[in-house]
């Protein structure tokens, strides 16, 4: 079983900013970390890995420092990590980034599975994992939270959707989008993070993957964004529970009932 | 444990490298740096467990990866509940082949990134969630007589409730306390040496000079511009729990640490 992680390299706060002239998030100056969502498909690979054997391969588009997350998820378990990089890819929107990693999963071969996490937390589309699929031309399923079983010729998964889920049974190669509480992602041992320090990373250019430059880039995307705004700001309060300690704890569980934290 | 009051032996708090780190090499020197002047000083060196819920490399595995030599004495690990079953047993595994038997077992910090023990991977029954008594009880029934069990006393907890657990504690399997940091007298302390007279207790005495880092342990504001000396609240606790052993924790390495040399015998003469 080959699967393919796709991953990707994210500001790692919340107070992201937007540069006015490019309308592109403004990443220089901020920590870069992994897209909490590929997290969960990164540990879903793994253990469907270690359940059935083969490998996992990860794979990423961005700048050379997206290499970072690359390895992090080596010393998570994966096995291998490709890093597509080149000015040629800068400015690509979801549609060229699919079709990139598509046209990388295509050279990698013998793929079976295909994991995404259901978006990523400075883009917030979703739209990457049924880019690949579609590009591809394979089965997918999105805000997969439980993959049943995993055969040669098919998977089942439990999809989830707003009044529970479905059970779905596609044919591999399929592509499936995970959500979080799909797993608990494993966090590295200290032998993982250091024997991923000496795991070549090798970097893909377009003419490594065969992709038509009329693709990808900002000249292979058709999404044009004409205006950004920042969301308005979150309003908090403070609310103070008073009476005896019975009450208060009656009180505060029905709050925490009331915004289903419980 | 009592052989470590009566020579005045120090528990030294020492955290293991961060997962965040971008300079995991250089962290990771610091650590042996400090890990071995602990032992070569004779204290033990006691090494936390994903503190405050922050993501960081197991003590196990920073000696066994460092190759750390370890004097059975002078080492002790903090165990929380927050791994999986795998992950505990390759612990406490650990620790056995290292030679380390010394234990602070905790409920802990948790974390988003942290998985849970759940009560049916440890076997405990009667029980929503697995608490340090659970993880007390699981180590003595799987690992009979390989370690050393502690647990920790908070004195700024409600006094009943923490006495009540502090009982099913003991009665879990733990041999010795260590307390939250104290800078004064305390009489919830006082308390519990009356309590447990026999029962070896540590108190922590924090070695931070930023008094307010304290507040959430102690439950209320500790103003930023508190003017605290850690040295000289060392020597008092000295004085004030002479029978206590102590635990340093954020004891700064560079400028504290020969300040605590003779320290102890220096109180209390």
């Amino acid at each position: 079983m080959k699967i393919v992680v796709c991953i990707k390299q994210v500001p790692g706060t919340t107070d992201a900013k937007i540069d006015p002239e490019t309308k592109r998030i403004v990443r220089e100056g901020v920590q870069a970390i992994l897209n909490p969502f590929d997290t969960y498909a990164v540990e879903e690979a793994v253990k469907l890995r270690n359940k059935y054997g083969g490998e996992v391969i990860t794979l990423s588009m961005g700048p050379p420092k997206a290499e970072n997350i690359l390895r992090e998820s080596i010393s998570v378990g994966a096995d291998k990590a490709i890093l597509l990089s080149d000015r040629a890819f800068g400015g690509s929107d979801t549609w060229a980034t699919s079709y990139a990693l598509a046209k990388a999963i295509e050279k990698i071969g013998g793929v079976d599975l295909v994991i995404c996490g259901k978006q990523a937390i400075d883009g917030d589309t979703a739209q990457v994992g049924p880019g690949i699929a579609a590009h591809l031309e394979w089965m997918q399923a999105t805000y997969v939270m439980a993959v049943d079983d995993l055969s040669p010729g098919s998977i089942t998964v439990r999809r989830m959707h707003e009044d529970g889920y479905d059970i779905c049974e596609m044919s591999l190669p399929a592509v499936i989008t995970v959500v979080k509480g799909i797993n608990i992602p494993r966090v590295p041992t200290l032998r993982g993070r250091l024997a991923s320090e000496n795991v070549e990373v090798p970097v893909w250019k377009p003419a490594d993957i065969g992709a038509d430059e009329t693709k990808i880039g900002l000249d292979g995307s058709p999404t044009r964004v004409v205006k950004t705004n920042p969301p308005p700001p979150r309003h908090t309060s403070t609310k103070i529970i008073e009476g005896s300690s019975e009450q208060c704890a009656k009180d505060l569980f029905r709050e925490l009932r009331l915004r289903s934290i419980l | 444990m009592e052989h470590h009051i009566r020579n005045k032996i120090y528990h030294v708090e020492i955290l293991p490298p961060k997962q965040a780190t971008e300079k995991l090499h250089e962290d990771l020197d610091s650590f042996v740096e400090k890990f071995n002047r602990v032992r070569e000083s004779g204290y033990c060196a006691c090494i936390t467990d994903n503190a405050m819920g922050l993501l960081a490399f197991q003590g196990t595995e920073v000696i066994e990866e460092m190759k750390l030599k370890v004097n059975p004495e002078q080492v002790m690990i903090h165990l929380n509940t927050f791994h999986t079953k795998e992950d505990l047993d390759n612990i406490l595994g650990t620790c056995i082949a290292t030679g380390i038997k010394y234990l602070l077992v905790i409920s802990g910090d948790g974390s988003d990134r942290l998985p849970k023990l759940q009560p049916s991977d440890i076997g405990a029954k009667g029980v929503e969630s697995v608490t340090s008594v659970e993880l007390l009880q699981y180590i003595r029934r799987e690992y009979p007589g390989k370690f050393v069990m502690g647990v920790a006393f908070n004195p700024y907890e409600p006094e009943e409730h923490e006495f009540a657990k502090m009982n099913r504690k003991m009665d879990a399997g733990a041999t010795f306390i260590i307390t939250q940091p104290i800078i004064e007298k305390n009489v919830i302390v006082d308390k519990l040496l009356e309590t447990y007279p026999d029962v070896p207790v540590i108190i922590e005495a924090w070695m931070s000079k930023k008094l307010h880092l304290l507040s959430d342990a102690v439950g209320y504001e500790i103003p930023e511009d508190t003017e605290f000396d850690p040295i000289a609240t060392l020597g008092l606790l000295h004085r004030l729990y002479p029978k206590c052993g102590v635990y340093l924790s954020l004891l700064g390495f560079k400028y504290q640490y020969d300040k605590i040399t003779g320290l102890w015998n220096k109180s209390l003469s």
